[in-house]
């Protein structure tokens, strides 16, 4: 019988996804592997349906871009038509993408993507939730190129950062039960409680209040408070 | 160009030089850095009526113990936004508590970059 390898983990950030809770804990993570790897950000971006519109602002999940630039780029171009995307459609096979190639041959498809979001290099790393949905994992920087070894170990790494990151942020469901903290804000909002009001009631930020009620809507499989208030009442989740 | 306040709590000045410095670096945001070197200084700026928007704090701030300590003295001011703690070193088994006592994010001090300082301004105040 085969038994699993103490050793099978071939990466050296095991501490840090381990201890990884929240947002910025993952984009620390992300961060550190596109600097290691020579890029400047990152960007985890949600593939979708092909048929689908898509907007780069909101198909990406977790990214360090410039302030304002998704929003800029999609204001002026349409992202369901960038041939980059296409070819992450179409395959799984990772990726990287120069700006400088689009020169020496310019029907590459993909390059476009690098001239209108204004970066040299994308390294692309397609990625899939356990449950299936797929994702990318794109690095962007000014270098010339990544060389083989590092690609490598930058995609075992997204492969990795990106498991935790899915199952510790993203993967709140329909039916997952509520924590202690989120009960309680439930009830405060049950109370007829504001954000802020509840933020200063449980010495919180309000960011963390606006944080749990948006996954309590989730596991709740709600839209909006007031359904919220009531099907908690029903479920009997409170009095 | 709105002006983000943010609140710098170190007891170590060179820090806030160092902090101050990153921030000139930050290009999407106009950033006035406040400074206090005690918690309790912090705790007297929060309540003057300055519009902190976000606060860093040093994990170790004499004669207090660690941010399990001072965090909640912020709180207890009514301040509602963001605090961040930042630290030399993030090992020590209590940070992973560190949402129990308002603490919204934490960072290693060597991970302080314009980009760092960019994400937590566009995800803590940009998009709440």
């Amino acid at each position: 019988m085969g038994a699993l390898l103490d050793t099978y983990r071939r990466y050296d950030f095991q501490k840090d996804l381990e201890k990884a809770l929240n947002r910025v804990d993952f984009f620390r993570v992300f961060h550190m592997l596109a600097l290691g790897a020579g890029f400047d950000h990152f960007g985890v971006l949600q593939l979708g349906q092909e048929a689908e519109p898509a907007l780069l602002s909101t198909r990406l999940v977790l990214h360090d871009l410039p302030s304002g630039l998704t929003e800029e780029y999609d204001r002026r171009y349409r992202f369901s038509d960038c041939l980059l995307l296409k070819s992450l459609h179409a395959s799984t096979v990772p990726s990287v993408w120069s700006a400088a190639s689009e020169d020496a041959a310019p029907s590459k498809a993909g390059t476009d993507f690098l001239a209108q979001i204004g970066f040299d290099l994308v390294a692309c790393v397609p990625v899939h939730s356990i449950v299936g949905t797929r994702y990318v994992v794109l690095y962007f920087g000014d270098n010339d190129d990544i060389d083989r070894t590092s690609h490598v170990e930058l995609c075992y790494n997204s492969i990795t950062a990106f498991d935790y990151f899915y199952r510790f942020v993203l993967a709140t469901r329909v039916g997952m039960g509520l924590t202690a903290r989120e009960t309680e804000i439930l009830r405060w909002i049950s109370h007829g409680k504001t954000a802020s009001e509840i933020a200063l009631i449980v010495s919180v930020s309000e960011h963390t209040i606006n944080s749990h009620t948006a996954t309590i809507l989730k596991k709740l499989d709600v839209v909006n408070r007031t359904q919220m208030v009531a099907k908690a009442i029903r479920e009997q989740i409170i009095q | 160009m709105t002006i983000l306040h943010i609140l710098l709590i170190d007891d170590e000045p060179s820090e806030h030089v160092i902090l101050r410095r990153l921030m000139t670096k930050v290009q999407s945001f106009t950033i006035q850095l406040h400074y206090s070197d005690t918690i309790e200084a912090a705790v007297d700026v929060i309540g003057s009526g300055t519009p902190i928007a976000m606060v860093l704090v040093d994990n170790r701030l004499p004669p207090h113990g660690d941010f399990r300590e001072t965090v909640p003295l912020i709180r207890q001011k009514g301040f509602i936004g963001p605090v961040g703690v930042i630290s030399g070193s993030l090992d020590d088994a209590y940070f992973q508590s560190f949402q129990e006592y308002g603490v919204d994010f934490r960072l290693d001090k060597a991970e302080l970059d314009p980009t760092a300082i960019e994400f937590l301004l566009q995800e803590y105040l940009v998009k709440s």
